[in-house]
């Protein structure tokens, strides 16, 4: 059995204001076969996003960035799958909006992204900035220990928890 | 009736028998002069006032406010449909917003304006069917209550949408109301304000005693005309598009400078991040985010944060009217010549020789222009089947949608439309 590989995805501010993109953005998630590990709705702080973004500190758009994305609550995945990184990065599509109305259209963010900045979705892009990022967001969670005690139980007999939108691990 | 009457009276027929057969002897000879006694039929006209409103695009939302579709699971109109909310009230302005829609409509009480879509900032109003349990999305137009004054003489002049705040401009000023994260309604910014629940409804009477004559929403910000042509903005200025100098957030009307300074301006248009301003003299101005080549400057700076004339326009005559899309402009100029630049689909093509553009409109990924013949023409991406040409295809160059009017304004969301058209008679 090939290990699985986690990525944290976000679904940004203004997907959540409609109800609409976000049922099928999850949609999409469950039914591309990701495994959810954890899932919060949560309001990123400032500080938060200058760490989460701090690679593009002296871009033109890191204001912008961060402005956007503490501008409303986003929802904060970590997903599990073989090649998570770069399924996710593929579903997701081009970085920039304008650009995948014509590319990708078909993408998560050809479809629900509004511009380049109001882009719909976030995804890691190497396993060690997946290991940084959902350690911004999930300060509790034990990178290394999940492999060694909880990858294995992802494999088979699991649960959507719809509610909370949660992968649970069924004991029965 | 008496028209109606006459015409089945013998005298008629008999006159009419004339027509088909002749030679044959009569038993009433015919009188030539009763011809012009027959009275003229002539159809009602349309009031002077009314307007037939049509949307098509993404269905599920909520946001084209058919109260039958949600049943049918109908999630995208590709065709224009006839609102009948339109036959009910008399609709004199509308705006499309990110998954909803606004309506004004001619009335002597507080209840001037109707909301229907998307409503997850109360965007359009408070509404709840429970107490308590305010509800984020409305399938067909509800009324919002606006605290007016003088409900009998105020009217509303304008409204405008924005990604989740919508502005509405009266008599009375300025309404605001939905999302104001980022200070785009005009009032300070409360940190994790829950908009659906807190329905403010935010009032600027003037600016500095000036009339507010005309708004426009970006995505996230606001903008202002006061009645000496200046321009004022609020909200989110990380790519410039406040056009105040600096890429700040700003929760209070400020006025731009820059080149607009000493110009009277008599447009603006902005869908997205980049702004464009129109003025008396037909000069056209831009700033805000320049990722698509909206504007050429120097050092390929991306974000422009002070009103700039917009110059390889120069020589082209006086422009009439302007649109700015997410990736890409329009300028329509006195002669009727469309001028589109940026990244998209442009609809390069020439129209009809007789035919003139006189308005053109833009939502994020779509243009319209708008003919003195009051012909629609539509290009662009068809998102969710926006462009109403019946299929889901994008569009590369102008193509007339089918209307049953005389077009006189159109909306554009990201993924629906809205026209007010007159019918043709």
């Amino acid at each position: 059995m090939t290990a699985l590989q986690l990525t944290l995805a976000i679904i940004k501010p203004h997907v959540i204001k409609n109800p609409f993109s976000l049922e099928a953005i999850r949609n999409i998630i469950v039914s591309s076969n990701f495994k959810v590990v954890k899932s919060k709705r949560k309001h990123i702080t400032p500080d938060e996003a200058e760490m989460f973004y701090e690679e593009h500190m002296h871009k033109f758009f890191y204001n912008r960035l961060i402005t956007f994305m503490t501008s409303g609550p986003s929802d904060v995945y970590i997903l599990a799958k073989e090649n998570a990184i770069k399924d996710w990065r593929t579903l997701m599509g081009p970085t920039k909006v304008y650009k995948a109305q014509f590319e990708a259209r078909e993408s998560i963010r050809g479809k629900y992204g509004f511009t380049d900045t109001r882009n719909a979705t976030h995804g890691s892009d190497s396993p060690e900035t997946a290991k940084r990022e959902i350690g911004i967001f999930f300060p509790e969670f034990d990178y290394e220990g999940w492999f060694k005690t909880e990858e294995p139980k992802f494999h088979h007999n699991l649960k959507l928890d719809k509610m909370n939108f949660v992968h649970v691990t069924d004991n029965r | 009736m008496r028209h109606f009457k006459q015409m089945f009276s013998k005298k008629y027929l008999s006159f009419a028998g004339l027509q088909f057969s002749r030679g044959v002897k009569r038993k009433y000879p015919i009188n030539p002069d009763h011809v012009n006694e027959l009275p003229v039929f002539q159809y009602a006209t349309s009031k002077q006032n009314y307007r037939r409103v049509f949307a098509w695009g993404n269905a599920q939302t909520g946001a084209l406010g058919f109260k039958g579709l949600i049943d049918k699971d109908v999630m995208v109109l590709k065709c224009p449909k006839r609102l009948s909310f339109g036959e009910k009230f008399e609709v004199t302005n509308a705006a499309a917003g990110f998954g909803f829609s606004l309506f004004a409509v001619n009335s002597d009480t507080n209840v001037k304006l109707y909301g229907t879509g998307l409503n997850t900032d109360s965007q359009i109003g408070y509404h709840e069917i429970r107490k308590g349990f305010p509800l984020e999305v409305v399938f067909y137009p509800q009324p919002i209550s606006l605290p007016i004054k003088d409900p009998t003489k105020t009217k509303i002049k304008k409204i405008a949408a924005g990604r989740a705040h919508s502005v509405v401009l009266t008599d009375e000023g300025v309404f605001t109301m939905g999302n104001n994260s980022y200070g785009q309604c005009g009032r300070k910014i409360i940190e994790n304000e829950d908009y659906i629940r807190s329905n403010t409804i935010h009032h600027i009477q003037n600016i500095n005693n000036k009339e507010i004559i005309d708004i426009e929403c970006g995505q996230d910000h606001s903008l202002f005309i006061t009645a000496d042509g200046s321009v004022y903005s609020c909200g989110w200025g990380a790519d410039g598009q406040t056009g105040l100098g600096h890429f700040k957030n700003s929760d209070c009307l400020s006025k731009i400078n820059g080149d607009i300074e000493n110009e009277k301006i008599v447009k603006i248009s902005c869908r997205s991040d980049f702004v464009m301003a129109l003025s008396e003299k037909g000069d056209v101005f831009g700033w805000g985010n320049t990722e698509y080549g909206q504007m050429s400057l120097p050092d390929d700076e991306q974000q422009l944060c002070h009103p700039t004339h917009i110059k390889m326009l120069q020589g082209h005559g006086k422009f009439k009217s302007v649109a700015s899309a997410g990736s890409f402009c329009l300028a329509a100029n006195e002669n009727g010549e469309v001028f589109t630049w940026g990244y998209g689909l442009l609809g390069k093509n020439d129209f009809q020789p007789e035919s003139k553009v006189v308005q053109v409109f833009c939502g994020l990924y779509h243009a319209a222009a708008v003919t003195n013949y009051g012909d629609l023409y539509i290009w662009g991406r068809n998102k969710s089947g926006c462009l109403g040409l019946g299929d889901e295809k994008d569009q590369s160059f102008p193509l007339k949608v089918c209307l049953a009017g005389h077009v006189k304004k159109v909306y554009c969301g990201i993924d629906h439309t809205i026209a007010l058209c007159k019918p043709f008679i």
